[in-house]
Formats: structure tokens, sequence, C-alpha cells
């Protein structure tokens, strides 16, 4: 070598040079100046080493190199673009300075800045076999590699080389299989009756591959001319096999990458090799919406061409047909939400790949619009994520400046992929950790001073602009069709609006697109306000069970609203204000109607603490300060009215995107019904005590029943009450007197009547007095003395069935505490129920059973009055408690549940049968709910149109097309209520519990 | 449109076929059939043809909708007894509801849901059915005791027997329609014959046996006798049952087949044969599902209506049948209670289930019976853990209602239809006045 002593190399010139451990850099350095040429110019190698993406890597591989091989030495003591471009690897890839440590015969493939040549690799392998070949076509791969990473890394502008270096490797991995095909050839015996095409798929087929990634492939056989099918079938999954082998093995050269063939037809279940006409058949028939989304990407990358081309000839039709396949729209949003959903947690931020604007949703996005407009456009046909928005781009099926951002946020991810890959050729998709890693990173890209800081910035800053990447591919391009100001004059065509609608899950996508134009066009500040907001609302109605009713109620709140000051404010600015707007349009009827009668309750959605119901108290105190700022009757009711209808929205609002308990749903619609009724008699007092101009000399009272008194209203279950007075201790009694209480309490609930009955903003709550003594023969109200002489006539315990449930909702504490001591032995009878009482609960129960039921329901589907239903389970329950609320002080609720738990506490009933009990009268509860909620009326029954159930189970928050599972669970499970109701209340025992002996034991 | 619809619409064309009969069953288990015309098939493949479900036994409209019927194109046959020039043909449907999902009341739905739950595990389960029915002399007159075609027995061989030729006939139609014959022989009644279809996976079965029974009747008309499946048609003479050979496969491996064990019967098989008698009460309803259907369970004879198993044990309701050395491939339980006149699509689907719970939930196969049970006195058989199969329908369909394992496989609308109707049919049945109790009581009482 050159006998120079060693240098000392400066260690701030290396500092300023941009090594970061200038010391041991310098060694290094000076080290491999000891292998080179003497009149090496040490300060132009430094500078040199300074360009490049990590100096001390690159030092390192320096030394290395020299020492190893001393034509390297040579080559690399000459300053120029020769040097600069070996450096350039050593300082991006320890995995390709190994590769060129290894085989220093490559140097000058790298120096020499040559274009790679595919067609080399197959050269090499040329009548190779076994490990041979293998480790033939490894080395001859590595060598284009290189090349392919040289002009990556020594290009001008990084970003744009992203699709250049992409499609070099697709072809470089396309001859690998080529390579691995002709040495499988020659390995397998039987290989020459068969011939063998191999199709790239994803990223290779569409000649944007990664520097290491599955090569993910769809081989195809066909018997050689003259052989026997079946033997070449055979043959040529023997020789798929090997080449999947040859490519994926490790041998002394390392290994190439997997080839992955998961994407054929039935995926890793299918056979390897199938017919073409199998092929014809699966795709017709079985494929799904994905795997048409897959074949988008299809390329003949190795193999025989002219079997290729008769599949793409098969296949590629099928393709475009597959937007008006049956189930394509629910498999394109299947596939939005895996995609939105598919990131595992602990890696999110780190990702580049997975999670909402990451490549794969950007590569999605783009293959759907592809499939949606391709179909009537050729244009749009190609298999590159580019090529395809820029081909979108032209069609204006997205918008230009979109279309840009795009593309350059896609850039920018696939560059940081490339390059943190590059580093060790491993697979990864996450973004480094370590200062070093972010450091070399951020400078391959060109970045300089504080690079480590940079490279994280940039790619965050990317991060915020595809966020919002579906509002920009899917649906400001409809806006752009309809809102005539757009400046583009590529604009998606009103066709292609409506196609883009009804893939999106629109129904009626004339109509859709008639609402967006009505609610963007002009230059209003509301207009130009919802042209930003719509693209981003269309999303969330499309991903609502009635996306067209979301738009229509959306356009009707806007009309209405549209020039109020906070309106277009609060769903611009209030974060999820405009997202849970757009759920409740479009998933409940019932909410739409509040709303649209009050349209002013959409505050609430803005409001932070706008859905947490309200506690009994405040609701009394608001109502009472509204009716007492009126006048007149009309008015008073109105106020009280108005806050009721305020308050119903804001539980229908927390019920459909609050979160909450179904439970609190029934809790807090009877605290609102028991505030209602309690200013509402407080109004009607006074009303009457301003016509008479006297204060009244009774104490009134209201006893909600049924699902009132248990608490468990649901949204349009009627109020069961009765009415009770006494005259006011104190005041006179007797004769003229005692008849004038009479009339005094008449008048009241005269008026309360009245008053409920009235038009307001919310539904009407009807008082139904049905259930009081003597039903409707009997006297609206009654005395407390009359209710007493009444009940005195009872004999049998049952009677007092209905008082299980009475509780006091409105009127003076000290009457209520009287009436609840006069009913309280009767409902819980100390003796409990006699064989008498029992026999005729069962018997009155039975003729229920057989008359109640409306004409035309059937009783396997009837939530209420059907076959394990409501009834059956309160029946049940109502019944232990007449037996032994006397001695189990838990039963002495209203609450159907709590009775239940009470009564599983204390024994009564097992814990299999109390949870059945409990499940069917949660779920009726519940489907009643959800029902009055998605179609804004009652429902009784599972529903008969399929739509209507796929409303209701979303609403229960089950999966998209689901709905019609809903008739299959509630027959389920109240046929089980069934079986312990007729148990536990006829004392019924199936012939099977008796008779069956035979009970193989189970090991 | 695949390449088996494709021959289908060829083959019309070349055959000159001028009707299609698209077949399906209700949940009875009778078969139903409409006629298109060729030129509408592609649109039946494609997208189905629409019909009103809800006049069809057991097809109850859940959802307001009308139904599909879509052929099956892989079931294509051409009807032998129909001529030829023109002819015509059959497929299976399978039924729809408007969205294109499958109909739950569909009973080849039930099977399919069955079979898939079978594959979930690994399985596909295999059937070969022993189907006994009657042949009696055409016209029958009702009010009269029908006349059996012949007085032979057992594998007699019948000169000049209108049922040897009808059996011919019989089975070369079958065979022209692609429905293999094992083994046919007279059996035990006068007039009674069986014949053994060859083992197929057990959609393909059900289908066969809805094919079968019309082959049938239709080469006996031919004979001018009248083919009966029902279980019990003559007093004092064995019923017909349909014995069905089951087994279970991974892959190409018979699931049931153990070289070492004890008759070469796997724990697998061992444990779907627990799980078959475990349930064997439960399904009763469905296996036999007429009231008629108990007069041959307990008309003695051979019927099996005892749960308990047996080698060759032949009044088990079970049976392991003899097995010759080293052909595991065709190792295989026999299902005994099943008769000729069930729905083959639900009861096959109730054997899968009641056997793959079975072997999910790991039961143990009680005792081998080894004795006649029938010949054991009451207590020996309550000593023996041996319990009887329901005494009537009744008695079936009170178990059945509450069984989860039913309602589970034939599903919530299914097996609420089906009790439905059942019951009806004991009802209608309990308030008849039969010629037995008017010949026994009233003259004396």
């Amino acid at each position: 070598m050159t006998g120079r002593s060693t240098p000392e190399v400066a260690v701030a010139d290396l500092a300023r040079a941009g090594f970061t451990q200038a010391r041991r850099a310098g060694s290094l350095i000076a080290a491999a100046l000891d292998q080179m040429d003497a009149d090496t110019d040490e300060g132009a190698l430094i500078s040199d080493l300074g360009a490049v993406a990590d100096p001390n890597e690159a030092a390192l591989g320096l030394v290395r190199l020299v020492e190893h091989d001393a034509d390297a030495a040579r080559l690399l003591s000459v300053p120029g673009a020769g040097r600069e471009r070996v450096l350039a690897v050593l300082g991006a890839s320890s995995a390709l300075t190994d590769h060129l440590v290894k085989h220093p015969e490559h140097l000058r493939d790298a120096a020499d800045g040559s274009a790679p040549q595919p067609s080399a690799i197959v050269e090499a392998v040329h009548g190779l076999s076994g490990r041979a070949g293998a480790d033939a076509l490894r080395v001859a791969y590595r060598r284009e590699l290189l090349r392919v990473a040289v002009t990556d890394l020594t290009t001008q502008d990084p970003l744009e080389a992203v699709p250049v270096a992409a499609a070099a490797l697709a072809d470089l991995a396309g001859a690998a299989v080529e390579a691995a095909l002709h040495v499988a050839r020659n390995d397998v015996e039987d290989a020459d009756r068969c011939r063998l095409s191999v199709i790239g798929m994803g990223k290779c087929g569409g000649r944007e591959l990664n520097y290491i990634s599955d090569v993910d492939v769809i081989f195809l056989g066909a018997p050689s001319e003259g052989a026997d099918e079946t033997e070449a079938m055979r043959a040529a999954t023997t020789l798929a096999s090997a080449v999947m082998r040859i490519c994926s093995q490790a041998t002394g050269e390392g290994s190439l990458w997997q080839v992955d063939a998961a994407l054929r037809p039935e995926g890793k279940q299918g056979p390897l090799i199938r017919s073409l006409a199998s092929h014809r058949e699966y795709y017709q028939r079985w494929a799904n919406t994905w795997e048409f989304q897959a074949l988008l990407k299809a390329r003949p990358i190795a193999g025989d061409t002219a079997l290729a081309q008769e599949w793409l000839d098969i296949v590629q039709p099928l393709v475009w047909e597959a937007g008006s396949r049956d189930g394509f729209v629910e498999g394109v949003q299947a596939m939005r939400r895996r995609v939105e959903q598919n990131v595992p947690s602990a890696e999110a931020d780190r990702q580049l790949k997975l999670g909402p604007g990451g490549l794969r949703d950007i590569e999605f996005s783009v293959q759907l619009l592809q499939l949606v407009h391709g179909r009537a456009d050729e244009t749009l046909r190609s298999g590159t994520t580019l090529e395809a928005l820029a081909a979108l781009r032209d069609g204006g099926y997205v918008g230009r400046e979109d279309a840009a951002a795009l593309a350059e946020s896609y850039r920018l991810l696939r560059a940081l992929e490339h390059r943190i890959q590059l580093h060790r050729m491993k697979r990864s998709h996450l973004m480094p950790t370590s200062d070093a890693d972010l450091r070399r990173l951020g400078r391959s890209l060109g970045e300089r001073g504080e690079a480590e800081r940079a490279v994280v910035q940039r790619w965050r800053s990317q991060q915020r602009e595809v966020r919002r990447l579906h509002e920009r591919l899917f649906y400001r391009p409809l806006l752009q069709a309809v809102a005539k100001l757009s400046p583009d004059h590529l604009r998606l065509s009103p066709e292609a609006a409506r196609t883009r609608l009804a893939a999106l899950g629109f129904r009626d996508p004339a109509g859709a697109l008639r609402h967006l134009e009505a609610l963007t066009s002009g230059v209003s500040r509301r207009a130009t306000i919802q042209r930003t907001l719509l693209p981003v609302m269309l999303g969330w109605f499309a991903d609502g069970a009635d996306p067209d009713a979301g738009l229509l109620a959306f356009r009707r709140i806007s009309d209405s609203l549209g020039t109020t000051h906070w309106y277009l404010g609060m769903l611009r600015d209030e974060g999820t204000a405009a997202q849970r707007l757009a759920r409740v349009l479009s998933s409940s009827r019932y909410a739409v109607d509040l709303l649209i009668k009050s349209p002013e309750t959409v505050a609430l959605l803005g409001d932070p603490h706008g859905l947490a119901p309200l506690p009994l108290e405040t609701l009394v105190t608001r109502m009472s300060a509204a009716a007492q700022r009126q006048q007149e009757p009309a008015d008073i009711f109105q106020a009280i009215r108005a806050v009721r209808a305020r308050e119903l929205v804001r539980i229908v609002l927390t019920d459909l995107v609050g979160g909450g308990e179904e439970a609190e749903v029934r809790a807090a619609l009877t605290a609102l019904t028991d505030a209602y009724i309690g200013a509402s008699l407080e109004a009607a007092r006074r009303i009457v005590e301003q016509r008479r101009g006297a204060e009244l000399g009774i104490e009134l009272i209201v006893i909600g029943m049924g699902r009132l008194g248990g608490r468990e209203l649901g949204y349009t279950s009627d109020a069961d009450v009765m009415y009770c007075f006494r005259p006011t201790p104190g005041s006179a009694t007797g004769g003229d007197a005692g008849a004038d209480h009479g009339e005094q309490a008449s008048e009241v609930v005269t008026e309360l009547h009245k008053g409920l009955a009235g038009h307001g903003p919310d539904p009407t709550l009807e008082l139904d007095a049905d259930l009081r003594p003597e039903g409707r023969s009997g006297p609206l109200v009654r005395s407390l003395d009359s209710f007493a002489t009444y009940y005195e006539r009872w004999s049998a315990g049952w009677e007092a069935q209905a008082l299980l449930r009475a509780r006091v909702v409105a009127g003076e504490e000290s009457l209520a505490a009287d009436y609840t001591a006069l009913i309280d032995p009767l409902r819980w009878p100390e003796q409990g129920l006699d064989q008498v009482g029992l026999r005729q609960m069962r018997k009155l129960k039975a003729r229920m059973e057989a008359e109640r039921l409306p004409r035309g329901a059937d009783p396997r589907t009837h939530f209420k009055l059907g076959l394990g239903g409501l009834t059956d389970v309160e029946w049940v329950v109502q019944l232990m408690q007449l037996q032994h609320a006397a001695t189990v002080p838990g039963l002495r609720t209203t609450g159907t549940l709590a009775a239940l738990r009470a009564a599983w506490e204390a024994d009564l009933v097992n814990a299999s049968d109390a949870q059945v009990l409990r499940e069917s009268w949660q779920l009726a509860s519940r489907l009643r709910d959800v029902g009055v909620l998605w179609r804004g009326r009652p429902v009784d029954s599972v529903p008969s149109d399929l739509r209507d159930a796929e409303g209701m189970a979303r609403i229960l928050g089950r999966a998209p097309g689901h709905g019609a599972d809903l008739a299959g669970d509630w027959r389920r499970q109240a046929r089980r209520a069934r079986h312990v109701v007729e148990r536990l209340f006829y004392g019924q025992q199936m012939p099977t519990a008796t008779t069956r002996s035979y009970r193989p034991t189970r090991s | 449109m695949d390449r088996q619809q494709e021959y289908v619409l060829r083959t019309i064309e070349e055959r000159d076929i001028r009707f299609v009969r698209l077949w399906f069953t209700d949940i009875l288990g009778a078969l139903k059939s409409v006629a298109v015309a060729p030129a509408e098939l592609e649109q039946a493949f494609t997208e189905g043809i629409g019909f009103d479900g809800s006049a069809i036994e057991g097809f109850t409209r859940v959802y307001e909708a009308d139904m599909i019927v879509q052929p099956d194109a892989s079931t294509f046959q051409v009807l032998p007894w129909r001529g030829d020039n023109p002819g015509t043909a059959r497929m299976f449907a399978d039924i729809l509801m408007p969205d294109g999902t499958p109909s739950m009341t569909d009973p080849r739905h039930v099977l399919k849901r069955a079979l898939d739950a079978a594959a979930d595990d690994g399985f596909t389960f295999y059937t070969h059915p022993e189907i006994e029915f009657y042949l009696f002399k055409e016209p029958y007159e009702p009010g009269t005791a029908p006349v059996p075609v012949d007085q032979a027995g057992y594998f007699d061989h019948v000169a000049r027997g209108d049922g040897h030729d009808f059996r011919r006939a019989a089975i070369t139609m079958l065979e022209e329609m692609g429905i293999s014959v094992e083994f046919s022989h007279h059996e035990g009644g006068p007039g009674q014959n069986e014949i053994d279809l060859r083992y197929a996976d057990a959609l393909s079965m059900a289908d066969n046996i809805m094919t079968f029974r019309t082959v049938v009747r239709e080469v006996a008309l031919q004979h001018g006798a009248l083919a009966s499946f029902m279980p019990k048609p003559l007093y004092g003479q064995p019923g017909s049952g349909m014995h069905t050979h089951v087994s279970l496969f991974e892959g190409d491996t018979n699931a049931f087949y153990e070289p070492s064990a004890k008759y070469e019967i796997s724990q697998t098989g061992r444990r779907f044969a627990a799980g078959v008698l475990m349930h064997a009460r439960e399904i009763c309803a469905v296996t036999n599902q007429w009231v008629n259907s108990y007069k041959r369970l307990w008309g003695g004879g051979e019927a099996p209506a005892y749960v308990c198993w047996g080698h060759n044990n032949r009044s088990a309701l079970l049976r392991v049948p003899m097995y010759s050395i080293g052909k595991g491939h065709s190792r295989r339980l026999e299902v005994r209670s099943i008769d000729s006149a069930c729905n083959p699509y639900l009861a096959y689907s109730m054997v899968l289930a009641a056997g793959l719970k079975g072997i999910r939930e790991g039961y143990e196969l009680p005792e081998e019976a080894e004795d006649d049970v029938w010949s054991l006195t009451e207590g020996e058989r309550r000593a023996m853990g041996i319990d009887p199969l329901p005494q009537s329908l009744g008695e079936a369909v009170a178990i059945m209602e509450e069984s989860e394992l039913v309602a589970e496989t034939l599903g919530e609308q299914v097996f609420d239809f089906f009790l439905r109707n059942k019951w009806q049919e004991w009802s209608d049945y309990r308030s008849q006045v039969t010629p037995f109790e008017l010949d026994r009581y009233l003259v004396r009482l």
C-alpha cells in the first residue's frame, strides 16, 4: 500500500462536515486513507462523505471496502460522480454495504451510474439449477438492486424519483421471478408438460414496489400441447411451489423476498394452480368486491405471455363490471371500515401504511374510485396509484388541487418508506424513533440542519393534509359537480356524480344531488360554509342507515336555522357537533321530527354539557320558572311544554350519540314526565285558583301506574295515572264544603288534561286514568277516604296487582305519604297470595293472552303482549311480589328489574331464569325504543320490512347488514322467556323434565 | 353465468326441452315445483324468479316481500318419464329473500347451514339411506284397507312379480337421473320394497331423496301401482323406515375410522353416536314427523323405539354395522329411527347437529346394548338406562319444544312453524274416532 504515516484528521472539520461522532469518524477515515492512493485528496473525501445521509456509516463502509479490496481502494481514491454514487449507497444502506463488501466486483456497477438491466438477472441463471441457480439469482438481483438504489439516492428530487424507483423495483422483481422460473424448470422433472405464467398483483403488479416487500402473484397453469391436463396441472403446481421456494429460501447469499400467492381465487384455501375456466367461474360467481379491487393491479410479470393474456381477457371485463354487482356498495363500505380500523394501536402514531390517511388508505380510496367510475371511463384503468390519481384528476373525478396535494403526500410517504427499508433491507412501515435513524432519514431526503426534527415535522404536516382524504376524494368533487362556482373546468359530470352517490349508499342519487345543489348554490355566507362542511358530512351521512333521509333533514334544518348567528358556526367550529348531527339525522326519524319542530334545540349538540340529562329537581325548577312568567292558561302550558320539548331532544340525542345506557334513557324519560306532570299540576291549580279567586282547600296528588310508576317509560309510553285528593287539614268539611272539595279536585284535573292536550313542539303526553277504581265508569278523581272504602271491598290479594307499580309522581307530600300507607298493606299482603288468588291471576292472564293481542299481530313477534314479551315477564315478577313482598323487603319496589333482582337474591328464582327474564324484558323495551327512534312512531313487533329492521339494528349499534337477524334474535329470546314464564307463572312442568332420565355423562 | 349454467342452457337448446321445473321443498318435506320456459332461465340464474311464499307450507313471510327461487345449475337433470321431444327437465332451487340473502325458511338452506357448521369444524357429512316403501294396487279406495301388489317377504324372488319389473324400471330411471343405486330387494312386508342409494354428501342426498320419491311414484303409476312412503300403512306388517348410514370425513379421511379401536370406531365416531343418542328424543319430531310415524316405532318388529346402540343389534336405534377389516373408508353409523316420510333436509340437519354437539362437548358413549331391547322388561330397560323414544307425535313435539338444539339448528322461524303445525296435526288426530275404537267399544259399551 502507500506508505504514508497515519494522517491526523481534524475533528472540527469533521463536525462541520456533518459527522456526529467526529473522533471515531476521524480514525475511520484515517484508516481508510491508509489503504487508498497516496495522493487522495482528504478534504474532498471528507466533503463527499459529509454529503451523504449518514457520514459515519459511510466512513465505516469505506474502511471495510478499501481494506478488503485493493481495486476498491483505487477506485474510491478518485473524486467525482462515481465515488459520490458509491458513498451515497454506503451512507444510506448498511445492507447494500454488506453486499459490496462481499461482492466488490459490483462496485463498478454502482460507480458508473448505469441504468438497471432486469434482463441481466435472467441471463445470470442461464442453464443453472438447484442451489447454484438460487445463489446466482440472488447475486444478480442485488447487483441490479444496487443500481436502482444508486439512481434513487443520487437524484436531485427524492420525491420525484419515487415512482421511477418503484417501477424499477417492480421490474427487478418480475425479472427475478422469471429467473426463478428458469431455475425451477431445470429442477422440476415434468416441467415441460405445462405452461406456467405468473401474474404480478399488488404493488408488484402496479409497478410501484418497495425495496423489500412480499411479492404478490397469481400463478396460471395450462397443459403444454398434447399433455394430459391432470398431469400438467400437477406439474404446474410443483413448478409454482418451486418458484416460491427459490425466491424465499435462505441460501449462502441470503434470500430475496416471500412470494405470496394468497390473492388467488379462494385465497390460501384454494389450489395454487387452477385452470382458466375455473378462474372464470370463480370470478363470475364467487369473488368479493375486494378481489376485483385487487385485480385492478394484475400485470403479467413472468412465464408464458399468451396464457397470461388469455387470463387477462377473461378477468379484466369482470373487474369493470364489479361496480354493478350485488353487494358492491356494502363491500365498498366494509372495505373502508377495514382500512380505518386496521391499526395496531401501539404503533398507530408511527404508521406510514395503515390507518386513516396512511398509504393503504390512499391506495384503497383511489382504487375504489377507479371501480366506481372506471366502468364508464376507460382512461381510469391504470394499475399504478399515481397514474390513476392523475387520470381521476384529468377526468374531473377529483379536484385538481386535491389531487396534487394527495399525490404529494403519497410520494412523501413512499419516499420515507423507501429510505427506511433501504437501510437494512428490512420490511418496515414504521417511522423510526432513534435520533440517529431519524437523522439519516431526514438527510437522505435532503434535510440538513436538525434533520431529525425536520423530517418528523414534514411528515406530521403531511398527515394533517391527508386526514381529510375521503372528503377530498369522495365528497368534495360531488359538490363541485353541483356548485356552478368552481373555477375548475374539469368537473364531475352529473352522471358520474349520481354513480358515485349510489356507490356511497344513497338510494336516490338524483334527489341527493338536488339537495346538495340547494344547500350549496349561491354566494351567501351560508352556502359558502355549507360548501366546506358538506364534503365531510356527506361521509357521515353515508355511514348512517338512511343517508338520503339524513341529507334531506339537514337541508330542512339548515333552511330554518341557516340565518341564525350560531348554527353554521357551531357546525364548523364545535368539533363533533356536525358529526353527531349527521349521525342523528341519518339514523332517526323521531329525532328529525323533534328537531324540525324545535330547530333551535340543535344547539345542544354544540354544548359541551348538552348531552347530559338534567336531574329531576332542575327540570322542576325550570318548568315552574317558565310557567311563573306567563299569565294566560294557554301560555303557561306552552311555556312548560317548550322546556319539555328541549329536554326530550336532549334525551334522544344522548341516546343516539351520547353513548348512554339504555336504562338511563328510561330513567331520564320518567324524570322528565314526573317533572312535566308536577309542573302542569301546579299550573292547573294556579289557573283554577285564579278563576275562583280563592285558594283551594284540597291536597291533590297524581299517582303514576304501570311503566310510569315503575320508572320505565319509553319514548311513546302512555302515562297511566290516578288522582286522589283530600281536604287540606283544618279546612271546612262536611256538607257543601265536602261537595265543593270534590268539585275543586275535578276542576284542577280537567284543567290539567286540557293543558296537556294542547299543541306544542313536543309529542303530546296522554294521561290515561283507565286503571282507576271501577275503570272508566268510576269517578276521575277520588278522595282518600273513597279509595280506602273501595279497597276494603277487595277480598283475594290479586286485585292489588296494579298497585304494585303505583308511585306518587306529583302533589302534596303529606297526602302522598298517607296514600302510600293505605296501599302498602294491600299490595304487599302479609299473608301473601292464597290459592284462590293465584288461580284468579292465572286465569286472568290466560284470558288476556287469548284476547288482548291486536288483530293480525303475531304472538311470536309482539314485544309487549306476545309470548315471552314484556307483560309475560312483568306478571311473573308481580306474582312473586304479591306472594313474598311482605317477607322480602327488596320486592317492595315499583321497578320490574329491581324486583326481579330482589327475587333472585332471595332465591325465589334461580339465576339463569332471572337472567332469561331480564334479557327478554330489556330487549323488548329497547326494541320498542329504537323502533320509535328509527320510524318516528311506535313499533310493536319485529318489523316486517327489512329496511326497518336494518335501521333499528344500526341504532342498537350492530354492524351494517345484520338487520335481518333481529327477528331471529327476538324469537329466540322470547321463546326462552316463555318457557320460564310457563314454569314460574303457570307452574307448568314440561313432560320432558320428569320423564327424561337418559343422560350420557360428559367426560 | 358460470360454466354449469352455460351447460344447462346449451343442453336445453340441444335436447329441445320446452319446460324446466324448479323444485323446492316445503318445511314438511313436500316437493313443490314451478315451471319456467327456457327463455326465462337465464334471468332465473342471475336474478331468480319471484313468487309469493306465503302460499307454501312454512314459508310464512317474516318480512313483507316476495320470495325468490334461484335454480342450482349443478342439479340439472332431464326428467326421463316426461319423454323426449319435447322434453322436460328439472333443477333444485334455493329460496332467497328479495335482497338476495337465503330465506331462513328454506329447508335446503337449513341443511346448508348445518353443513357449514360442520365444515367450520373441518367435517363433511355423508349419508347413505336405505329407503323402504310399499306398492299397492291402483286405485286405492278411501275407507278400505290398501291392497299390496304381492304377498312376498324379505328378499323373496317373486315370479312374474310386478315388483321385480318395477324395481328394474325404477332403478333404470334413477340411474338416468344420475342417482346411483347400491342395492334393491323385496322387503319384509307384502308389496314392500327397499332401494339403497349410493352414499353422497348430505345435501346432494337430500336432493336425491326428493327425486327418488318422485321417480318411484311415477314408475309405480306406469306399472299400475301406487307407491307410498307412509311410515306404517298396514297393521301387523313392518313399517317403512329410512335407515341412514352416516359418516364424517376430514378431507379424504373418514373421521369415524380408527383401526385399533373397538369396532374400528374412532373417538370422534363414538362422540357423534353419543350426541345422536343423547338428543334422539328431542329430534324425534323431525326424524319421525307424522302421527303415523309412531305406529311404526311402536309397532314392534325391528323398529328402533328405544334409545340405545349396538353392534349387531337390529333393535337398536343406532347401529355400528358389520365391517370388513381395513376398509376404513366405509366406517359409518346407521341411524335407524328416521322414516321414509321425513323431510330429508331437516332430518339430516338434526342428526348432524346432534352428532356434532356430541363431538364438540365430548359426550361419552353409554354402554352397548347387546340384547333385543324389545324382549327386556320395563324394569330391566330402566336399570340399563335405556329410554324410550316418544310414544306419540304429541309427546315428541312437547319434548322438541324444549330443545335449544333443535331451535338453533332449524332456526327460530322454522322451529316455530314446525311446532305449530305439528301441534295442529296432533290435535286433529286426537279428535278422531278410529275404526279401532268402533270395533272395540261400540257394541260392548
